[in-house]
């Protein structure tokens, strides 16, 4: 047992990871770091990156990648608050049908048009862009419905917030449908080996095309929680949110080869860039220097993961030698 | 039997005009974009055949085109650069900073110069000695240039103050043509030259296609994707110093959105992302593509949001077509 939680201890850096954040801060900052009212504060701030780390851990497990998803967000922000006038609800599902149509075109490019992820994404990415500058007509909207900032301002018990307990619910469902079910195991081939996937009898267009329709719904997710926070919708939403959705699903163990990455790691990845911020914040660092410390912080994982993965492919070349010899 | 060979004379005209239109369907397609758009343009509105119109176009897109052609060149390795954005932010700033400090023009240009090159031997040097993700590892030092750019500016507007500099980015040759637009054209021409007829060219498309068979063919890879590196951080800083001389004056984020827009432009000419293909002459017509369909949808009264539209359907008809005919070539 105790060996199991060294292994994964080891394996995943981003425990480690957050553990000497959460030390280092509480030691430093001590109370007040370490209270309920920061750590809400910690948590409502987090709810709108989750989605969007999990969003883009869904689809570098099947191999690919999604850059639309800040133009996504901003698009579903602005839909949630100008659709507010046919009905509240009407609107929240107008938004997230329309992530969920934009997933589902990524998938299609990706898989029936042939299209590399990264460029395709980068059209649908700058596509969506126009709709939402034209949709918006580069302004920002108020919202008219005061009781629906709850979803995304609101406390339960006056002490969960609720953006909080609508994306742990997505979290364990999405964690449930990865690790347990015929998709999980299917979209961890397709990332691992896609030609062996198919070979094996895996739909792999079909499972691709879901990846990036959850990614889609994700992103929209998280237009639809901040609009609900901000009680409005700017053009300014999700302009850098690709940079740390990548960040936080890279930090929590996701490779951009495929086939690895978890809901949980992205969990604590997207939470230790939380926690980071918020900590930088009470000690006083100016936000110049900290977009630059989160850079860092990005480089040495990207760095130090491929230098493990050299030295792992390196001693395979050399067992496979000694095999033959 | 002379019935017969005719009729094999003309299947095989008439195969290998079918190859040849193909061909150029698949080689040429963001050519033949480009044809119909400028004929579609002039006859939908009268001011665009006008020379003031076809210059004030060239002259528009001059900053873009410069960074394409340095993104092509690390394209074309296999390679990219997500950082040439924030690099050209630095450069102006570096420049600026210098002039305000009482640095000569000489001194001053070069200083912005070569703080892109030092950017661009940072993502070089670590991609190679580590082997990561090139995207990964440029998006990290993307951001670290930003946070650079905002400590050494203070998120402030800084105004440079050599006048002399300012022709770089709005004076015109004999009072026509911009000088950028002929610095963008002649390294394009340039870069096509040794693409197309030296060994270094040579090397470059051999790295894309296969980075292994390179290696024990004597190509010295490293040493050649670092030059590709340098280089891209070299365009990204002459267009940076191009930018500021243009408006005069400089902010933290003065590039922001120009790294895809390169990789657009370098993709919709033909440029392969994952190597082995393209052009900087490609480039040229990708980038003219934009250009006119900018310029095309302001004559015609579009509303400014709507080019984003455009520009992202033209791009994704591109790749598409192109992934499709990719699959009819094998």
């Amino acid at each position: 047992m105790i060996n199991k939680i060294k292994q994964t201890v080891l394996q995943q850096n981003v425990i480690l990871l957050f553990l000497f954040l959460l030390i280092f801060f509480g030691i430093t900052k001590g109370n007040l770091f370490l209270n309920s009212r920061n750590l809400q504060n910690i948590a409502r701030q987090i709810s709108f990156d989750i989605p969007l780390g999990m969003a883009l851990t869904s689809v570098l497990i099947v191999g690919g990648i999604d850059l639309s998803i800040g133009s996504v967000m901003s698009m579903a922000a602005a839909l949630t608050i100008r659709f507010q006038t046919h009905g509240t609800y009407l609107a929240v599902i107008v938004a997230l049908l329309f992530g969920i149509c934009i997933g589902v075109i990524n998938g299609l490019l990706v898989t029936k048009g042939k299209v590399v992820p990264f460029i395709a994404t980068l059209g649908s990415m700058t596509l969506v862009k126009g709709i939402m500058l034209t949709y918006t007509k580069q302004r920002s909207f108020a919202g008219i419905d005061e009781d629906f900032t709850f979803w995304g301002d609101g406390s339960l018990f006056k002490i969960i917030p609720t953006p909080f307990i609508i994306v742990f619910f997505v979290a364990l469902i999405l964690h449930i449908i990865l690790k347990y079910t015929s998709f999980g195991r299917d979209i961890y081939a397709i990332g691992g080996n896609s030609e062996a996937a198919f070979n094996a009898g895996i739909n792999v267009d079909k499972n691709k095309i879901i990846a990036y329709t959850i990614s889609g719904f994700l992103a929209a997710l998280s237009g639809v929680l901040l609009a609900s926070r901000l009680n409005s919708s700017s053009t300014q939403i999700g302009l850098d949110s690709v940079n740390w959705a990548i960040a936080s699903a890279i930090i929590g163990g996701a490779r951009m080869s495929g086939g690895r990455g978890s809901i949980f790691g992205t969990l604590l990845g997207v939470a230790s860039l939380g926690m980071l911020n918020n900590g930088m914040n009470l000690v006083g660092i100016q936000t110049y220097y900290q977009i630059g410390i989160r850079a860092l912080i990005l480089l040495t994982v990207v760095i130090s993961d491929a230098i493990s993965e050299t030295r792992v492919q390196k001693t395979l070349q050399l067992q496979s030698y000694g095999n033959r010899i | 039997m002379e019935n017969k060979r005719h009729s094999e004379l003309a299947e095989l005209s008439n195969t290998s005009f079918f190859r040849f239109t193909k061909n150029i369907l698949i080689n040429y397609s963001a050519l033949i974009i480009f044809v119909f758009l400028f004929v579609f343009a002039s006859i939908l509105s009268p001011e665009f055949l006008t020379i003031r119109n076809l210059l004030n176009i060239l002259w528009g897109i001059s900053v873009l085109g410069i960074i394409a052609i340095g993104q092509t060149v690390l394209m074309i390795t296999g390679n990219f650069d997500m950082s040439v954005a924030y690099i050209v932010g630095l450069s102006g700033i570096t420049t600026v900073m210098l002039q305000i400090h009482g640095a000569s023009l000489f001194l001053s240009v070069a200083g912005g110069l070569l703080a892109g090159i030092a950017v661009g031997a940072l993502n070089g040097l670590i991609i190679i000695f580590t082997n990561a993700n090139a995207f990964l590892i440029t998006l990290g030092t993307s951001s670290l240039v930003y946070s650079i750019n905002l400590i050494l500016t203070h998120a402030k507007t800084w105004y440079a103050t050599n006048e002399s500099f300012l022709i770089l980015g709005r004076g015109k040759f004999h009072g026509t043509i911009h000088y950028s637009v002929l610095i963008f054209f002649f390294m394009a021409l340039i870069i096509e030259f040794i693409l197309r007829n030296t060994i270094l060219g040579r090397s470059l498309f051999s790295i894309g296609l296969n980075i292994k068979a390179s290696k024990f063919s004597g190509i010295k890879v490293n040493n050649i994707k670092f030059g590709a590196y340098l280089f891209c951080g070299f365009c990204a800083a002459l267009a940076g110093l191009v930018m500021t001389a243009r408006t005069g004056s400089t902010v933290a984020n003065a590039g922001v959105g120009l790294e895809f827009d390169s990789l657009i432009v370098s993709v919709l000419g033909g440029t392969s992302l994952s190597g082995g293909r393209g052009g900087t002459l490609r480039t040229i017509v990708g980038i003219l593509i934009l250009g006119l369909i900018n310029n095309l949808l302001i004559l015609l009264n579009v509303q400014y949001e709507a080019q984003q539209i455009a520009k992202g359907l033209i791009f994704l008809i591109v790749v598409c077509a192109d992934g499709i005919l990719d699959t009819i070539r094998r």
